[in-house]
């Protein structure tokens, strides 16, 4: 279990965080969203007043150029992994922080968070150009229920020093019969992904005690329910009002495919380290850390769904990239069958409401190749044969912005691998660095470029 | 100032350190294509490689001389016509459409002015194989030349026709050119000459001056004259001189120009290719044989090539740089020439020949669909199948923005549309038709002909997140002092300052 604070200084400690000194004359909201714009690295927002800040821990650069880092690196090191796990393990660590038939024996630990805070205005939680209250991101919620502790995602605004109003799963909210309720910030990046996997597959009603997670993360008790020990900040607070005004509320990418609803907070007690650093994510924003973690954990799921499911597996990795905002679906698979590309589509559409298209394509494709992909959509599918459109009939898809009147329409899935019943002599090979050029002279080559340009030789650079 | 020559638009790379140069001897036996390779891929600079082992000429090799950053792809052109650097890409377009929408006649010099006569080689001197050819991929039908100017004659225009087919290197008078039926100069071979039996004169021009290389990639309409444009996108003439052995004319500071004629009737094989999709692309077929009549050359010549399809979705190599750079630009004003309210018509970085992104306004119901017919029927009939339209304040030269209005502007219900079910034509280059759909060698068409297409992604009201520019320019300059490069930031010049 790695926590939050030391994630970030192993993120430093990998090149992948840049500080900067408040005081900040730019929200730093807007600051965020230019970075993960601009494909930079973490950033870390120190001030002395309020809780140094971090954004773009659980993010990273998009796929539409070669990179050395993919965009799942970062999570990656807070799960406790090489920056280099293949991106399956990725999608497998998520996967066993989730539901599990084993019920793990949840360890404790000393609470970081011992020192009291009077107010939440005291850590001074970011506030974007246009909001008119500090917003909370990336929280995790905690309720105890007689089944045990229920983890699940949350996120609002600061209406005053002892008023919190935040969205969470319905399902979350429905289990609070007592009414009580902690907000945990700062969390290990285990225990925040595997809140949004629960709220992504909609099982928040399993207890954290029957989930992979509790393995991993030693936990403390606190008002609302078990929290990891290492938590930055501790919010025990009770809930004022089911159904709050929340129409200004931004909206964060899990909710796009979980039922969500408002809840205002009266804030009891507030606990923090003695130098709390909270991440936050630039809410609605491209590649904001909240659309990563829905992607990924929305990913983790359907491959786990899918992997095995024909009594094979042969879908080599599924992928809901930020970089398209979780509007489409890409599966890499072996073709088993002429049709098998239908039926794998159609599942992946039956396991999530996300997106209405999905790209298959073959499973030599890395997951690291978003470019390839989107070069295969229009070179390898036939514009007429291999661009399925469904009958109109489909439900509305939640992350599309088009077609919000809830009438039904049309899925549509881009065979984008080649078709079995090709012979082998139709398949035009690839043409790359290794297998366009010998072994020798890939060797020479390397060489030559090494030695006479003195930078990388074949190194995917990262921009400057 | 634009520069005049290839040669000076590899001095002017080197000033900028864009240059790398390799002494040792290298094999043009895959060694040249695979060190570009490893250039392309790690974004470094232009390779030139000065000593060629095993040919006669002392000449060099320049793996991918067009290939900019892959920041600002267009960065190195805008160097070689005078543009400042660091430019935004709405930004060089507007400026290069500028120099286009002033075309201006050529300047023919006499032939002993002319640097690409310094020596001359006519009938059994000719020797295509002293030359550094390349064989750029291993599988290659041959050693190829794939980044230079066919000039062809053309009954409307002094100064010929500019375009460009890719040559296979046969032995010494001999060479293969891929004509594709359904492209002009190919069109005037196997319809007009070879019907009635007569050779169509040729000249292959092998690093000419880059706004020839760009005008020859550029969508110009029947009737116009890329020489006029060239002179045009260079803010004074282009330098032109006739041919020793026939009647065209060839810009003046080429670095190699072969003279010669597309035999009627007569093929010699061609391919198979790795091309610019990124796969090898077959079978090997039957193309028309182009007999050489005289080599005309500069001393010491650089002979450029392009390193196509490595990387397959992130090809950036000189091909993929001039379709964005050159002929986006040319689109954008052929288009808006033809009255449409586009903003800019930029190629698909992953697939730039296949897929156009045009951003546009919509001012009337059925502008996209005549939009798309408009360019389906006139340039991009052969090699293009898809146009993705999106607003005109959504940034077509950033792949991220796109991707986003297709995966949540395009509703498959509504904003998908086909030109007819199969009823286009295609160039068999494609990779999606089986090798018997893609036909044999008759005038190098698809038996199978193709759907086109295009994708309303388009939204319904306005996609900017809210944040005002100068708060966005405060965060990227607050984010250049902390350490990050400006030449990451779209408000931002190179230096950090605000454009």
């Amino acid at each position: 279990m790695i926590p939050f604070a030391q994630y970030v200084q192993g993120l430093a400690s990998n090149d992948e965080l840049l500080s900067l000194e408040g005081p900040f004359d730019v929200p730093p909201p807007v600051i965020a969203a230019e970075a993960l714009r601009a494909n930079g690295p973490a950033l870390r927002y120190e001030r002395t007043d309020g809780a140094d800040l971090t954004s773009g821990a659980f993010s990273g650069p998009d796929q539409l150029q070669r990179r050395e880092s993919a965009p799942w690196s970062r999570l990656a090191l807070g799960l406790g992994l090489d920056p280099e796990a293949s991106f399956v393990a990725v999608l497998e660590t998520i996967t066993q922080l989730g539901p599990t038939d084993d019920r793990p024996e949840p360890t404790a630990d000393r609470q970081a968070a011992a020192r009291t805070v009077d107010g939440i205005r005291q850590l001074a939680l970011p506030r974007d150009a246009d909001d008119v209250w500090p917003a909370l991101t990336l929280g995790v919620a905690s309720v105890a229920t007689a089944a045990g502790t229920h983890w699940a995602p949350v996120h609002g605004a600061v209406i005053g020093d002892d008023t919190l109003r935040v969205r969470t799963p319905t399902a979350l909210s429905s289990l609070l019969d007592g009414g009580t309720i902690s907000v945990a910030l700062g969390v290990p990046p285990a225990t925040v992904t595997a809140a949004y996997l629960l709220a992504v597959r909609d099982r928040i009603e399993v207890p954290i005690q029957a989930c992979g997670v509790a393995e991993r993360v030693p936990l403390v008790p606190t008002n609302g329910g078990l929290v990891p020990s290492a938590t930055e900040v501790v919010i025990e607070a009770t809930v004022d009002d089911r159904n709050p005004d929340s129409r200004s509320d931004r909206r964060e990418a899990w909710e796009y495919g979980t039922e969500s609803t408002s809840m205002a907070l009266s804030i009891e007690r507030i606990l923090a380290t003695e130098e709390p650093v909270l991440p936050f994510s630039p809410l609605e924003r491209p590649l904001s850390d909240d659309l990563q973690l829905t992607g990924l954990v929305t990913a983790a799921t359907l491959y786990d769904r899918v992997d095995d499911y024909w009594g094979i597996s042969p879908v080599e990795w599924v992928q809901v990239p930020a970089a398209a905002e979780l509007g489409i679906c890409v599966v890499a698979t072996n073709v088993l069958y002429a049709g098998f590309e239908w039926q794998l589509a159609n599942i992946l559409f039956a396991f999530s409401s996300l997106f209405d298209t999905v790209v298959v394509v073959d499973d030599d494709v890395s997951p690291r190749d978003l470019g390839r992909v989107l070069g295969d959509i229009w070179l390898k599918a036939h514009p007429s044969r291999d661009w399925i459109f469904s009958e109109p009939s489909a439900p509305m898809a939640d992350r599309p912005r088009y077609r919000r009147d809830g009438e039904t329409g049309s899925r549509l899935y881009v065979n984008a691998a080649w078709d079995p019943r090709w012979e082998d002599a139709y398949i035009a090979p690839r043409v790359a660095f290794e297998r366009s050029f010998p072994a020798s002279v890939r060797d020479d080559a390397r060489r030559l470029w090494e030695t006479r340009h003195g930078g990388p030789d074949d190194g995917v650079r990262d921009d400057a | 100032m634009t520069v005049d020559s290839f040669r000076a638009f590899l001095r002017r790379l080197d000033e900028a350190d864009a240059l790398v140069s390799f002494d040792d001897p290298v094999s043009w036996d895959l060694e040249a294509s695979a060190v570009t390779a490893l250039a392309n891929r790690s974004d470094g600079d232009v390779p030139v490689f000065e000593s060629i082992a095993e040919t006669a000429v002392d000449a060099s090799l320049v793996g991918d001389p067009y290939r900019g950053p892959r920041r600002r792809p267009w960065d190195h052109l805008a160097r070689a016509i005078g543009l400042p650097t660091g430019l935004s890409g709405a930004a060089y377009y507007e400026r290069l459409i500028d120099r286009l929408r002033s075309p201006r006649e050529p300047r023919v010099l006499e032939r002993d002015a002319a640097p690409c006569k310094d020596i001359v080689r006519t009938g059994d001197d000719v020797d295509l194989l002293s030359l550094p050819w390349p064989y750029i991929h291993r599988g290659d039908g041959g050693r190829y030349s794939n980044l230079h100017t066919v000039v062809a004659p053309d009954p409307e225009t002094r100064w010929g026709r500019w375009s460009s087919h890719r040559m296979m290197i046969h032995d010494g008078p001999f060479a293969s050119l891929l004509f594709l039926a359904g492209e002009q100069v190919p069109n005037r071979y196997y319809y007009d000459y070879e019907p009635r039996d007569e050779p169509m004169p040729v000249a292959v021009v092998v690093g000419a001056e880059p706004v020839v290389q760009c005008t020859t990639e550029m969508w110009i309409p029947a009737g116009r004259s890329e020489a006029t444009f060239a002179g045009g996108m260079k803010d004074r003439p282009v330098d032109l001189v006739p041919c020793e052995t026939n009647d065209l004319y060839v810009p003046a500071t080429a670095e190699v120009v072969l003279e010669g004629r597309v035999l009627p009737n007569e093929r010699l094989d061609e391919g198979p290719f790795g091309d610019y999709f990124g796969y090898m692309n077959g079978p090997r077929r039957s193309m028309p044989a182009f007999a050489i009549d005289a080599v005309t050359r500069r001393t010491e010549p650089r002979v450029p090539f392009c390193v196509e399809g490595t990387g397959v979705g992130y090809g950036r190599n000189s091909g993929s740089t001039l379709q964005l750079a050159a002929a986006g630009p040319d689109a954008t004003l052929g288009l808006q020439a033809a009255g449409f309210d586009v903003e800019a018509a930029v190629p698909w970085r992953f697939t730039s020949r296949t897929v156009w992104v045009i951003a546009t306004d919509r001012p009337y119901p059925g502008y996209l669909h005549r939009l798309a017919n408009f360019v389906f029927t006139t340039w991009g009939m052969l090699h293009i199948d898809f146009f993705v339209f999106v607003d005109a304040d959504v940034d077509p030269f950033d792949p991220r923005a796109v991707l986003t209005a297709i995966a949540l502007d395009a509703d498959p219900d509504a904003d998908f549309h086909q030109f007819g079910v199969e009823r286009m034509p295609k160039v068999p280059l494609n990779i999606y038709q089986t090798p018997e759909e893609k036909g044999s060698a008759d005038v190098g068409t698809s038996k199978a002909k193709t759907a086109k297409a295009y994708i309303d992604a388009t939204g319904d009201g306005d996609r900017t997140d809210g944040t005002a520019d100068d708060r966005r320019k405060r965060a990227q300059k607050r984010l250049v002092t902390a350490g990050m490069s400006a030449a990451r930031f779209d408000l931002l010049d190179g230096e950090g300052k605000q454009r």
